[in-house]
């Protein structure tokens, strides 16, 4: 591949991949707003012939990997532009969609951004005793708003440890979810689970799960399901750019194309596995590089444009749905607080700006792109709905995250002995932590 | 030595692997997140990257890549460097494969030609609240324990999380090193400057006794220290025993003690079917025939998120108090 890349305008840049017969697509315009951001413009690097997926054509050619003197600070270089694209095919495609539907993803990003932000607060201020682990998705709603937006009620998702608007975009229900947040017998898991395993069968949400990279191989099991049943069901596995380095990423891609599954691996990638640099683990600029020998489709996008999250994702159930096998999306993104609590957080604030890996400027920089306020403003520009309407959405939402936080402390604590219930179906655990009194009946 | 600067248990570590490394330049020491970094309340600050370099170290973080961190540091000791691969709580399985086939088989496998200076060293979890399911297990020591060729050894406090890790690199046979949270918790001795080591297979006599022997290791010994007083107060004498080093095991010192009290309470954190407790009980019953045993452990679930559900859940003090008293007033 030849190393310099020359700069082409959307319009160009899709000729040439109709007339290439690449698949790929270029998603949303990532514009540059910082001085060092050059190489992030919309950019091709040479080459559309190859191997049918083998390439992808990007929102830059410059991914975050790939550098192993990654500062912080260079998160900056990656902002998308301030605003969404007005036009082109994403915007066309979205621009079709009802108005129910174009305020549904309105309110899945903000019932994840209100639940949660009320959630951090009550945590902050501790007066429910509230414990555990709560890794936040505020910044990355976008990602999980634009998939779930292609899917099904039917659809299986496997998500993460940070998978709360996960979740609440396939439907999951914010009393349940509050109710586990607070270790109730009223929550999802019945407080077995807490945040980090939230889960909903009944919705196809195979669970938050503990384990990074444990989604592939669940999404690409529930894919084989949905294949020898003979439903057009598809399946997503969610990850982050830091679960990319598992082996079971490589592995479960390559025989989900073998295969041909109807499974869909999405990557939320924030540039930042716990205070690690993915620039410093990932040779590869854009870790979807690491499957494109595999022969299967891979979408680059802006992570924090529903719109464009929504177009390849579609693309992708499409396809799946269709017996063609599966897709890797990777939506560019950037995770407002540590990797998990809020350690760096003052009350009232978004975003965790007293980080050690990473500089108060860069997280600004990338609130700034905040992927609500930008569909906000996509909206209104596109008049597709007006602000009252938009306003009354964050009303509604209010209020039912209210509601949930009542229902959190209305509920009980599960009983002690609940402890050795659940681990097999029919039976309970033997009490081994107490002294054997029975001794043999004889 | 008279003057002892109060230092941290993970200062006391990376003093040992420190000096380890300084004495030996093909040593090796990887790792995931865990960036081995340390300051003494002085100011001193102990900086392994800095000091050694991004070769022999993992610099600032290695990929979230179990099955790579542990195979290649069996690689580097397999072609002969002292190595140390560090591991976090929730991913301890991921790599028993390569411990179990690799590791644990090679010097046997090749006729004695490999050497397997390797130390697996575990940050075990806790059965503490909140975490839930993948992220409060213990008791990894009994499953790498059932493993030919490996050694396990399960520090339950500075003193012996130096010396041990210090014996850990020196063995040439492959060393599981549990390192648990929970014991930071408890009594910290003084720990000395200079390297030391603790041997394998020699346990400790934490108190003496006469009426009842009490085992156990790693962070259930800091709920047995809060036992003691109460049991003491029942008026039952308790000869407590930490063996320190699961394999191997200091059989000969734990039945010597069961043989004086005739009774063995085991208190394990790990899950009760084949944790390691049912073995300390097995060796020590084929030595002293007609003695009392009794085991409490954690039942085998995993831990539950919900603090209600843990607490009742964990052989704790009380339980621990309870369990003493019956076996040895009825």
């Amino acid at each position: 591949m030849a190393e310099e890349a020359k700069t082409i305008d959307r319009r160009t840049l899709l000729k040439m991949m109709g007339a290439a017969g690449a698949s790929a697509t270029v998603i949303s315009a990532c514009g540059a707003p910082s001085s060092s951001g050059g190489e992030a413009r919309l950019t091709q690097t040479s080459g559309l012939t190859g191997s049918e997926f083998g390439d992808t054509v990007d929102i830059s050619t410059a991914g975050p990997g790939g550098n192993k003197n990654w500062r912080p600070g260079d998160a900056l270089k990656f902002l998308p532009a301030e605003r969404i694209p007005t036009s082109g095919e994403a915007a066309d495609q979205f621009a079709g969609l009802s108005k129910q539907q174009l305020l549904g993803f309105y309110r899945t990003m903000q019932s994840t951004r209100i639940w949660e932000s009320t959630m951090k607060d009550l945590f902050l201020a501790g007066d429910d005793g509230l414990y555990g682990y709560f890794h936040s998705y505020a910044g990355e709603e976008a990602i999980a708003s634009g998939v779930m937006g292609a899917l099904r009620d039917d659809d299986y998702i496997a998500s993460t440890h940070r998978g709360h608007g996960h979740l609440i975009a396939k439907g999951g229900d914010l009393n349940k979810m509050s109710a586990e947040i607070f270790f109730k017998a009223s929550g999802y898991n019945k407080g077995y689970g807490g945040s980090m395993h939230i889960t909903d069968m009944s919705k196809g949400i195979l669970g938050m799960n503990g384990i990074v990279g444990a989604s592939y191989y669940m999404a690409a099991g529930a894919g084989l399901r949905a294949k020898v049943r003979g439903t057009d069901q598809v399946s997503i596995a969610f990850f982050g750019d830091g679960a990319s380095a598992s082996p079971y990423y490589f592995s479960a891609v390559r025989s989900a194309v073998n295969e041909n599954i109807p499974v869909i691996f999405v990557l939320e990638n924030n540039m930042q596995y716990m205070g690690v640099p993915v620039a410093r683990h990932s040779p590869a600029k854009h870790l979807t590089d690491y499957t494109k020998g595999l022969n299967l489709p891979h979408h680059v996008v802006d992570g924090n444009d529903v719109t464009a999250v929504y177009k390849a994702a579609s693309q992708a159930v499409a396809r799946a749905r269709a017996g063609q096998g599966p897709s890797v999306i990777e939506g560019l993104t950037y995770r407002w607080y540590d990797h998990q609590g809020f350690s760096g957080v003052r009350e009232g604030e978004d975003g965790a700006m007293r980080l050690p890996y990473r500089t108060e400027e860069e997280v600004r920089g990338w609130i700034s792109r905040d992927p609500i306020t930008r569909y906000r403003t996509w909206l209104l520009d596109k008049a597709l709905a007006s602000e009252a309407e938009i306003d009354n959405v964050v009303a509604e939402v209010r209020q039912a995250v209210d509601a949930a936080v009542a229902f959190a402390r209305q509920g009980s604590d599960p009983a002690a002995e609940a402890g050795v219930t659940h681990t097999y179906a029919e039976s309970d655990a033997v009490r081994t932590q107490f002294f054997n009194r029975k001794g043999l009946v004889t | 030595m008279a003057e002892q600067i109060r230092k941290s248990y993970g200062y006391a570590q990376l003093e040992a692997v420190a000096w380890e490394m300084r004495n030996d330049p093909d040593m090796v020491y990887y790792y995931e997140y865990q960036v081995p970094i340390s300051a003494l309340p002085t100011g001193e600050v102990l900086d392994l990257v800095q000091e050694f370099g991004t070769d022999r170290t993992s610099g600032s973080g290695w990929p979230i890549d179990e099955q790579w961190i542990v195979g290649a540091t069996i690689g580097a000791a397999t072609a002969g460097s002292k190595a140390i691969a560090r591991l976090p709580s929730m991913a301890q399985f991921y790599t028993v494969e390569y411990v179990f086939n690799q590791a644990g088989k090679l010097r046997s496998m090749t006729g004695g030609q490999a050497n397997m200076p390797f130390v697996l060293w575990i940050d075990g979890a806790s059965r503490g609240r909140g975490a839930a399911g993948q992220h409060t297990d213990v008791g990894a020591e009994a499953i790498y324990a059932n493993l030919p060729g490996i050694k396990v050894v399960c520090p339950s406090n500075s003193y012996d999380a130096k010396g041990l890790l210090h014996t850990a690199i020196r063995d040439p046979d492959p060393v599981v090193y549990m390192d648990y949270p929970g014991v930071r918790s408890g009594q910290q001795p003084d720990v000395p400057n200079e390297p030391y080591e603790i041997p394998l297979g020699q346990a400790a006599i934490r108190q003496e006794g006469t009426d009842l022997t009490i085992v156990a290791w790693a962070p259930a010994t800091v709920d047995v220290v809060r036992a003691l007083p109460e049991i003491a107060e029942a008026g039952i004498s308790v000869e407590f025993i930490d063996p320190r080093s699961l394999k191997p095991l200091d059989v000969e010192t734990l039945a010597r003690s069961v043989q004086k009290t005739g009774r063995l309470l085991v208190v394990d954190h790990g899950h009760y079917t084949n944790g390691f407790g049912s073995h300390v009980i097995a060796e020590v019953a084929q030595l002293v025939p007609g003695a009392r045993f009794s085991k409490i452990a954690f039942p085998d679930v995993p831990g539950p998120g919900s603090s209600v559900m843990m607490e009742w859940l964990r052989p704790d003090a009380p339980k621990i108090v309870d369990a003493a008293k019956q076996l040895v007033l009825t």
